[in-house]
């Protein structure tokens, strides 16, 4: 009777201690794939801006200052390592983006380019996109996080040597709409 | 405006509540195999409930795994296009990365009604089918919405567990069906056992518990659309528009016609009930509509 009890008990923490280090290593995994998915959004829009620039060229003479912006932000983007920095090159790029199409209301024949909107059209769905995939990495996060610091979760974070994971977080200038000025 | 409810309580609240519900179900089913068994011989519960799971098991099987075409083809959807439903494309795909789900399969049935419905036995197999009326009276906020609601019910194994729940009903009415009816030929020979008590348990059960069961899976039913919705606005963090999509669709009014275009068995798949009943009650597959707008309302 004792045997079996002990055995119990023995089988219930071995299955305790492969059910937190599984459920960890998923958790962490889907931040790792949120990341991913945040990368390819960022990638996508990169390789649309030529084109929106060759568009955009022929209409905007007057407006050198926001196309280099563009440019560089793009170049960033590109040569971005980090998440963290990826992800503030993608703000820039986004916010000059925004510009781009603030400024292109004064041009009412790119406004009638064909090519023009359907570029708009995709980066702004592309917006979204970033912005879905940003908010899902924050959602990874806080169920891991929470794995992480509820308890009996602790216990074995500590143990897999496992630590919380910073949110993707907003610079407050950035959560602005950007300034334009003619 | 009482106070605010969290979409992530909301979520939990409406997980156990199905559990609880869940567990009534197949109570029911191992309290009606006991009694059953009992009246007949005791030692054949075991062999009795192998014989009523095998039976709806292998029923549901079939459906489960083909209940997304069965579905697909009685509203007569197509596949959406990627130039003409730009923007449903585009909502799907938004909701696919904000739920971290693969991107379903999206169809488009016509009717002018708003309505949507997932199924697919998992993620990876997972369709959406909206209304054409969907898209022409949706902006895109309750597009999205909507859109966010049905991800939810493949998100949390709805459609799974809505087909549990059919097997279990399922099991239910087989054996109550084998029991009063092996009372009809054996009414003879009443003097093997002659336990009077159990017959007549028997009998009243096998006559409630299938009514019971369909009860309790519409309550489960009810239930799962709640959470849809709370995990629904985790996904958009925007409860506000699916409140709005769900208030064009109160204010709608069906014609006949459409109906048509409805089978009833698909009618628990849809985010409204398609034959706008008046009023919610046991019977309903769905929630009260205001309810679930003031309670989107609140978050």
């Amino acid at each position: 009777m004792f045997g079996i009890i002990l055995g119990a008990v023995l089988a219930f923490i071995v299955i305790m201690f492969i059910y937190y280090y599984n459920r960890l290593v998923t958790l962490s995994n889907e931040i790792d794939n949120s990341l991913s998915q945040i990368d390819v959004q960022l990638k996508k829009r990169a390789d649309l801006v030529p084109n929106l620039l060759a568009s955009v060229k022929g209409y905007m003479t007057h407006e050198k200052g926001v196309i280099t912006e563009v440019t560089n932000a793009r170049k960033a983007l590109l040569g971005a390592k980090t998440i963290e920095s990826k992800v503030k090159a993608g703000n820039e790029l986004g916010n000059a983006l925004k510009s781009i199409f603030a400024l292109s209301e004064n041009y009412p024949d790119l406004k009638a380019n064909t090519n023009f909107l359907h570029l708009q059209q995709e980066l702004s769905a592309i917006e979204d996109k970033v912005a879905y995939s940003r908010q899902f990495y924050n959602d990874s996060t806080l169920s891991y996080n929470n794995a992480c610091t509820t308890f009996p979760g602790t216990l074995f974070a500590s143990l897999y040597n496992r630590h919380q994971k910073e949110f993707l977080k907003i610079a407050p200038a950035e959560r602005n709409v950007p300034k334009v000025s003619f | 405006m009482s106070e605010r409810v969290s979409f992530h309580d909301e979520i939990r609240n409406n997980k156990l509540k199905s559990l609880a519900l869940a567990s009534i179900m197949i109570l029911i089913l191992v309290g009606l195999g006991y009694v059953i068994s009992q009246f007949y011989e005791p030692s054949l519960f075991f062999t009795f409930m192998i014989f009523a799971i095998i039976i709806s098991i292998g029923y549901t099987l079939i459906s489960y795994y083909n209940a997304d075409k069965i579905a697909l083809a009685s509203v007569k959807a197509s596949l959406a296009s990627s130039t003409q439903h730009r923007q449903l494309i585009s909502s799907v795909e938004n909701m696919a990365l904000a739920s971290g789900l693969p991107i379903p399969k999206i169809y488009v049935m016509p009717s002018s009604q708003i309505n949507a419905f997932a199924s697919g036995r998992d993620p990876k197999h997972a369709v959406i089918c909206v209304t054409e009326g969907t898209l022409a009276k949706l902006n895109k906020q309750e597009l999205e919405g909507v859109i966010a609601h049905e991800m939810s019910h493949i998100a949390n194994y709805d459609i799974r567990f809505m087909t549990f729940t059919a097997v279990v009903i399922g099991m239910i009415s087989i054996a109550s069906e084998l029991f009063l009816r092996s009372l009809w030929f054996s009414s003879n020979d009443r003097d093997k056992k002659g336990n009077g008590i159990f017959m007549l348990i028997g009998i009243v059960l096998a006559i409630l518990a299938p009514l019971l069961a369909t009860l309790v899976s519409f309550a489960i039913s009810r239930k799962r659309e709640f959470a849809a919705d709370a995990s629904g606005a985790k996904f958009t963090r925007h409860p506000a528009g699916l409140a709005s999509a769900l208030k064009k669709i109160k204010h709608e009014h069906p014609s006949l016609n459409d109906k048509h275009n409805f089978p009833k068995a698909v009618a628990p798949l849809f985010i409204s009930d398609p034959f706008k009943k008046k009023f919610t009650n046991l019977f309903s597959t769905h929630p009260n509509i205001d309810d679930r707008i003031s309670k989107l309302e609140r978050m």
